[in-house]
């Protein structure tokens, strides 16, 4: 299960990765195309949707990571009892959010399909494409988030927190 | 509802969130939204989704994980030991030696890396023991540290001011090319600052002749700098000669950078899966908190905040002059719990207009608060580069703090020579060729 669950993240995080190199692929396209005189028909456009893609597919590999920054001034004073609420109204608070924008997003990409609605570059493009990967993203956030929560009611420390000592170092 | 008690609740809630540990980005999103419902605008679903799929896929932001991603290639290379050993050379006859190296590495670390905490970690583990080790001054090798550190938030390709340039809609190329001056401006103010020093303080510096480096022994030490530097030159020059836009000339970065990480040795399947997924992991955060702050401006334009902030300081007859000096105050405080990007889209959310009517440059004032937040990183004694330095070192707070003191002044020198002659930041951009 734990192993599934590992792979799940790692994936998420691997999909975010690909679409960066996708991005450097496209541009570099754009940079050869100039040199040589033929043109990347809507580079642009490609590029800002690997651009979302990348975002919303990596943000539940950055949260389990602890990469999302906070503040943790205050609350890495409290005791263990009190952080650990702390730690449960936060991530109920962070699901409550996530599970909004999850579902903003399906709904965006839902207004998409219907009413066909594309892009105005070059190549027309449907948008409920390119969104789709947005909404995969932002539910998989929400799961990810829900993780976390699960962890917090067992009695353990969500994944976020091993890395965040870790990573101050690093802002 | 009145607007006052709007405002007061908003920042008040922000500031809770903020404080019990809610990621900034979340807290952005919730604001946004509680702004919306006090507004009495129910569409939020719809307006989130809008704006944050015209956030994500804006153009100028594709820079934003490339540039991240080029720093993390060059994180892993030799680059931090060539650094050190390709500029020692050069700096053994200024007073004050290797404390320039420190200044120096840090300057070209940092404008690859991004990261002043990094950068201080990164150069500070090899720096500090080898200063030790030949008789500097402890203070001074953690006060050029703590100080130089910062000033990867400046030099371009600078992470910080594509986001400021995002979400202020100013030219990211023109941003770039503006903060070559002022970086310059910084590091000779480090190392002028530290030869005078260095002339004081003969006793606290190691007591070796001179030794005679012959010029051939120099330049074979630079050669070692010479991918690096070549990059860094070429990705800058391209954009200020308006060859290509920042975001192509981040692509040739990365490609520059994986070339030079395979030509040295350092490159393999392993590290450039864990570049790429430290690359996924920083613009991940980044771009989800502009996202955030996108639906937070857009938010407060629905409620008019910022107008009436604008119209306030307006009747209230400010001079540009007071106006910075306040702000420069309340980013310092600002920057002493946040980070120097939140610090930079909550601003940009609800002060820009101000600024705009104030009659201030948006250019100018990108420059401006970059400044302001590195000074607030070392700020005595609660910065965040100190409590970095403070981890490395072993020392109280109170000695880096101490340490860093001048380091701190002299960026506040900076940030009182940029106001008052304006023309450092903004003359580089007027020549720049228009593409």
């Amino acid at each position: 299960m734990n192993t599934f669950k590992d792979n799940c993240y790692r994936l998420s995080g691997w999909l975010s990765g690909l679409f960066i190199v996708a991005i450097t692929l496209l541009l570099l396209a754009q940079i050869i195309g100039r040199l040589f005189g033929f043109i990347v028909p809507s580079a642009e456009d490609f590029a800002g949707f690997c651009l979302a893609a990348s975002t919303f597919l990596g943000l539940a590999y950055t949260f389990r990571e602890g990469g999302h920054i906070r503040v943790t001034l205050v609350i890495q004073r409290l005791k263990h009892g009190k952080r650990r609420a702390q730690e449960g109204v936060v991530l109920s608070l962070g699901l409550a959010l996530s599970g909004f924008v999850a579902y903003s997003c399906c709904y965006m990409v839902f207004e998409s399909y219907i009413y066909d609605e594309t892009s105005y570059g070059y190549i027309p493009v449907p948008l409920w494409i390119p969104q789709l990967t947005v909404a995969i993203g932002a539910i998989a956030l929400t799961l990810a988030v829900f993780d976390a929560w699960l962890s917090v009611i067992r009695g353990d420390s969500p994944n976020y927190m091993k890395h965040e000592d870790s990573l101050s170092l690093e802002e | 509802m009145d607007m006052t008690l709007i405002s007061i609740i908003l920042a008040a809630v922000m500031l809770i969130l903020l404080a019990f540990g809610v990621w900034v980005s979340f807290t952005l999103i919730i604001v946004g939204a509680l702004g919306l419902l006090l507004s009495e605008n129910f569409q939020i679903g719809l307006l989130f989704s809008t704006s944050s799929w015209g956030a994500s896929t804006s153009w100028s932001l594709t820079a934003l994980p490339l540039f991240i991603w080029m720093g993390e290639i060059l994180f892993r290379t030799r680059l931090s030991e060539d650094l050190f050993k390709g500029l020692s050379p050069w700096l053994s006859g200024v007073p004050g030696k290797l404390f320039h190296v420190n200044i120096l590495s840090c300057g070209i670390f940092a404008a690859v890396s991004g990261s002043s905490a990094a950068t201080a970690a990164t150069i500070g583990r090899m720096t500090l023991p080898e200063l030790r080790k030949q008789g500097y001054s402890e203070r001074m090798a953690v006060g050029t540290l703590a100080g130089s550190g910062t000033l990867g938030l400046l030099i371009p390709p600078s992470i910080i001011l594509i986001v400021y340039g995002v979400a202020a809609e100013v030219s990211i190329a023109r941003l770039f090319i503006a903060g070559a001056l002022p970086g310059l401006l910084l590091v000779s103010l480090f190392m002028g600052y530290t030869m005078i020093w260095g002339l004081l303080h003969k006793d606290e510096l190691p007591q070796t002749k001179p030794e005679h480096i012959s010029w051939n022994t120099r330049f074979r030490a630079l050669k070692q700098l010479l991918p690096v530097m070549s990059l860094i030159g070429f990705v800058l020059g391209s954009i200020y000669g308006g060859i290509t836009t920042p975001t192509e000339a981040a692509a040739i970065g990365v490609t520059g950078a994986i070339v030079i990480a395979a030509v040295t040795g350092s490159l393999s399947l392993n590290s450039f899966i864990d570049s790429l997924m430290g690359a996924v992991k920083s613009s991940c955060m980044i771009i989800f908190i502009l996202i955030g702050a996108h639906f937070l401006t857009l938010s407060m334009g629905f409620l008019g905040i910022p107008k009436e902030l604008a119209a306030w300081i307006g009747s209230m007859d400010l001079s540009p002059m007071m106006l910075i000096f306040y702000l420069t105050i309340l980013f310092v405080v600002l920057g002493c719990f946040l980070d120097g990007i939140s610090v930079v889209v909550l601003t940009v959310a609800v002060v820009l207009p101000m600024v705009d009517t104030a009659g201030i440059d948006l250019l100018w004032f990108g420059i401006f608060i970059v400044l302001v937040v590195e000074m607030s990183q070392i700020t005595p004694p609660v910065g965040f580069n100190l409590f970095v330095i403070q981890s490395l070192t072993g020392k109280s707070i109170l000695y880096v703090a101490r340490a860093a003191l001048p380091f701190f002044l002299l960026i506040a020198l900076a940030i009182a020579l940029v106001t008052l002659f304006p023309e450092i930041v903004t003359y580089l951009p007027t020549t720049m060729s228009k593409s």
